[in-house]
């Protein structure tokens, strides 16, 4: 599993396409259905999928086990959504809550973590075993 | 040498670029202030920089947008502040660049990287508090990503401020670089 991370517009999808070499299988989490989730190489905007998911009441709490046994090598991109002001409404408070404890488990499984600043990738985490 | 410096308001960018500038040996240095100052607390802001640039011998031009009819010193060290400002003049002034705003920067940077020896630029991170903005807000931050990503690709060296606290992005002759292993090699000295 690979994590790219990192703020809106930071070149977060020209880096897995150029530099990671996914050029296709992508799913996109703005409109994808959700069990593609398991079946797609990469998806990009996965904070959008996050958020349907939360507005459909799609079942998010196994995600990251079924990610694992189903597909354990897909590569995710997501915005970092926990900078701003804690947001008045619920709902977008409920959202950054559950990405980001989705996204430390996604983290805590991946290989490698990419974290996109200025379109300039740095590793964040790496697993000892990799070189 | 092209510098790009990124970090949140209030994160030390603007003092640790300065430090960079000076760092960058003699030389003619050129504070290059993009703000428009119109307002009570613009006049603050600029006096607060100015207070921080004392003593460190550099020139101020106030130009808050077409960087590129600007005329800069052959041989110059730069200090551009910053590049939020500028795309904001540019789309928002009126009789300026607008909807072309992410050419006009990125061609007047690149005007003055051609006369400068040195580069050192400020830009701004706004873009990881998750807000689905609207409208020109959205438009401004894409603008503002492009325009950073080109610099980050075009530059020679990167660094994120954090706390005043240089946190390496890119370095010249350097691949990829492994934050994780940063603090590893650091704790191992």
């Amino acid at each position: 599993m690979i994590l790219v991370i990192g703020g809106a517009f930071q070149g977060k999808y020209t880096f897995a396409f150029e530099e990671l070499g996914i050029k296709d299988g992508w799913a996109d989490g703005d409109f994808c259905r959700f069990h593609e989730i398991y079946e797609c190489r990469a998806i990009h905007h996965f904070h959008d999928y996050v958020k349907r998911a939360l507005e459909d009441h799609y079942d998010l709490s196994k995600l990251v086990p079924n990610l694992l046994e189903k597909n354990p090598d897909i590569c995710i991109l997501t915005n970092e959504m926990g900078y701003g002001v804690v947001p008045t409404d619920a709902f977008e408070r409920e959202l950054r809550d559950r990405l980001g404890s989705i996204c430390i488990e996604l983290a805590e499984n991946s290989d490698v973590v990419y974290r996109m600043i200025c379109g300039i990738p740095t590793i964040i985490k790496e697993k000892a075993d990799r070189t | 040498m092209v510098h790009l410096v990124t970090g949140g308001s209030g994160s030390g960018k603007s003092a640790y670029a300065e430090e960079q500038v000076l760092q960058l040996g003699e030389g003619r240095r050129i504070y290059l202030a993009t703000m428009q100052v119109n307002d009570e607390e613009s006049v603050l802001r600029v006096a607060k920089h100015r207070e921080m640039r004392k003593e460190k011998t550099f020139e101020t031009i106030e130009r808050t947008d077409t960087l590129e009819n600007l005329e800069i010193p052959d041989d110059s060290i730069v200090l551009l502040e910053c590049v939020s400002n500028l795309l904001a003049n540019e789309m928002f002034m009126p009789g300026k660049s607008g909807i072309h705003a992410v050419s006009a920067v990125i061609d007047g940077i690149e005007h003055i990287q051609r006369h400068a020896r040195h580069l050192v630029i400020v830009t701004n991170e706004v873009f990881s508090s998750g807000v689905a903005y609207g409208g020109m807000t959205r438009v401004y931050l894409e603008f503002l990503g492009i325009i950073n990503q080109h610099l980050g690709r075009t530059a020679d060296m990167v660094t994120e401020v954090v706390f005043g606290i240089p946190i390496p992005v890119k370095r010249p002759g350097e691949g990829i670089i492994r934050q994780n292993r940063l603090f590893h090699e650091v704790a191992a000295k």
